[in-house]
């Protein structure tokens, strides 16, 4: 718990507070501030659109813990102020609500428009309202309310705040760091697809065997783990993270093999996010050479819930060249025998773990 | 959804926020304006033991400038760039970029650094900052350096900092007089994640011509010289393993881009 002391609507609040507690549970749930609204909860919808310092901020995503001698106002400390009760009336007279979810939010945006933006026109208005979601009004009455308020030339507009302050920064030495790129190259089909190829200087029955056994294969996915192989039902987890995300998927797949080749159904969850994984793969172990083969697969993937925000489709496709890239190295190393040269961590993110997990799903394929 | 527990720590300086990580270390992330980090913590797709919150420190809310470049403290927010409250390169170049970042609410929390440090690939001051040749200046307990930002970002959400290392400002190059300067972003919403995004400097007074394409999923994709061409951005982008739609919407991105810098 953590000892925070703040100014609210006007009057100096001292709490305590959980550091993970954010400044629209704080208002909500410890001062009754229920004006406050929550939507999203990830900083998308606006519903919770409050001022700090008089400027308007998500309380979903600032934690009250860092609001330390902040200014922080609310809808209900708007109260008296001439400019919300202009909009008040204005957002009444141009039937700017329905449901009302949306209102404080809005109220708060539509006031820093009219005070920042005095000369602003309809399609001004309704760029800065892109981060205040309403689901009712389809935006018409709210444009026009805030239209109508800008047309009584309210005195309250925002003079030009001071210059930031001049500072000195320490003095560096020139170095750029050493960079290295997956130079795997995968190539893409339009749709939740990926195609990837993975060239090993190994002999194709060798290859074959290992893709055969889930256990070996997995040793070789950085945070890959098989936890029951049952007839053609596969059961593991992966750990995946890319930058600071990471998740932890538990899932089953069900692999099914034809001649050096075959079929991959697996789905998987993280319980912490409540991610969703989803993918169909083929597979095929090619002949190159007496000495070099090649695993292509062909993968249908989805991925729902919070990570598919991250998990846009470019990031998937680098990642997922990232892993195939590593799990390639490691089978490598591990079918002549060498150790494993990395940490059995996949780097990657929810993008990778999709696609690391079919194709572990895959590789791992036990009989 | 609500965070998972993490331990809040308030340095009083960046040594204390450096000491701070290397006290925990892999388990402490910094928070500085917490405007992306902050939904990826509701979500719970990050879990941190510690965030280390560093927006409130003067060494970086500052600014500098010098006849060669504007130095931008890290914990800046885009809405002062925005405002005009820190020097421009020119033009405004800084003070648009930043006006097209999301939404204000978001503008007047989120940082410069902050943003940079993230790493999402569909970020705009990664793709811009980049074109324009920038530097992330970082500060360690041994001494900061200069990590050009081209080679700043090693992939999605990843970056070439060393443990315990800070990003302390962000130093931009003033193009010439003569520079033209264009970018463009594809987004279906405005605010939201951008599709595609490129930026062009056209500066032949300083001999630069280059092109930088955002949001391809890994690193920006740099194209120099002769190779600022709608065809060389695209075998780039197969390379990094774009598909066709997304190709073709980073090549519109790049025509609308190199038509402002023209114009």
């Amino acid at each position: 718990m953590t000892p925070v002391i703040m100014t609210v609507n006007g009057a100096e609040v001292s709490a305590t507070v959980e550091p993970r507690t954010h400044l629209a549970d704080f208002l909500r749930e410890q001062l009754l501030l229920t004006g406050t609204h929550l939507g999203c909860e990830h900083g998308v919808c606006g519903a919770c659109t409050i001022l700090i310092d008089g400027e308007p901020a998500r309380a979903c995503i600032v934690y009250a813990a860092t609001c330390g001698g902040r200014d922080v106002r609310t809808i209900e400390g708007l109260a008296d102020d001439p400019i919300a009760a202009a909009l008040r009336s204005a957002f009444t007279a141009e039937h700017a609500l329905q449901c009302g979810y949306c209102t404080p939010g809005m109220l708060v945006s539509a006031r820093d428009i009219v005070r920042r933006l005095p000369d602003a026109d309809e399609d001004r208005i309704r760029l800065e309202l892109a981060g205040n979601l309403c689901r009712c009004t389809g935006y018409n009455g709210i444009v026009r309310a805030i239209r109508r308020v800008l047309a009584q030339r309210p005195q309250d507009v925002i003079v030009a705040k001071p210059p930031l302050p001049r500072g000195q920064f320490a003095e560096v030495r020139e170095a750029a760091p050493t960079v290295t790129r997956a130079d795997a190259a995968p190539t893409s089909t339009p749709g939740d697809t990926l195609k990837q190829t993975l060239r090993l200087a190994l002999p194709r029955e060798t290859v074959w065997r290992a893709v055969c056994d889930p256990a070996l294969i997995a040793s070789c996915v950085p945070g890959a783990r098989v936890t029951s192989v049952n007839g053609d039902r596969i059961a593991g987890e992966l750990v995946a993270s890319l930058g600071p995300i990471e998740a932890r998927f538990a899932g089953e797949a069900i692999v099914t093999y034809d001649s050096h080749g075959g079929q991959i159904k697996a789905h998987g969850r993280d319980p912490a996010s409540g991610t969703r994984l989803s993918a169909d793969a083929t597979f095929q172990v090619a002949e190159d050479g007496p000495q070099a083969s090649t695993i292509t697969l062909d993968i249908v993937y989805a991925l729902r819930g919070p990570l598919a925000q991250f998990g846009r489709g470019p990031v998937v496709r680098v990642f997922a060249a990232e892993i195939a890239d590593a799990v390639g190295r490691n089978l490598e190393a591990r079918l002549r025998g060498e150790a494993i040269p990395e940490a059995p961590r996949l780097r990657a993110g929810s993008l990778i773990w999709r696609a690391l997990w079919r194709w572990l799903r895959g590789l791992i394929g036990g009989r | 959804m609500k965070p998972a527990p993490f331990e809040l720590a308030r340095p009083a300086n960046l040594a204390e926020a450096a000491a701070a990580l290397a006290q925990n270390l892999g388990e402490a992330r910094l928070l500085a304006g917490g405007q992306s980090l902050g939904p990826m913590l509701n979500l719970r797709l990050v879990r941190p033991a510690m965030l280390v919150a560093i927006a409130h420190l003067p060494e970086l809310g500052a600014v500098a400038e010098d006849a060669d470049a504007v130095t931008i403290g890290a914990a800046v927010t885009h809405a002062a760039i925005a405002d005009g409250r820190t020097p421009d390169v020119g033009n405004r170049i800084l003070a648009r970029i930043a006006d097209g970042i999301a939404y204000r609410a978001v503008r007047n929390l989120g940082t410069i650094g902050g943003s940079l440090c993230h790493g999402d690939p569909a970020a705009d001051w990664l793709t811009t900052l980049t074109a324009l040749g920038a530097s992330a200046i970082t500060w360690s307990k041994t001494g900061g350096r200069a990590i050009p930002l081209a080679h700043f970002i090693t992939g999605a959400f990843r970056t070439a900092l060393a443990p315990g290392e800070i990003v302390q400002a962000v130093r931009v190059p003033r193009p010439s007089s003569q520079a033209h300067w264009g970018y463009y972003k594809a987004c279906r919403k405005p605010g939201e994640f951008a599709h595609a995004m490129a930026a062009v400097l056209d500066d032949s007074a300083r001999g630069v011509r280059r092109a930088v394409i955002g949001a391809a999923g890994g690193p920006p994709v740099v194209l120099e010289g002769e190779q600022v061409t709608p065809v060389a951005a695209g075998d780039a982008l197969r390379t990094a393993g774009l598909d066709a739609v997304a190709r073709h919407m980073q090549a519109v991105a790049l025509k609308r881009a190199l038509a402002e810098a023209v114009a």
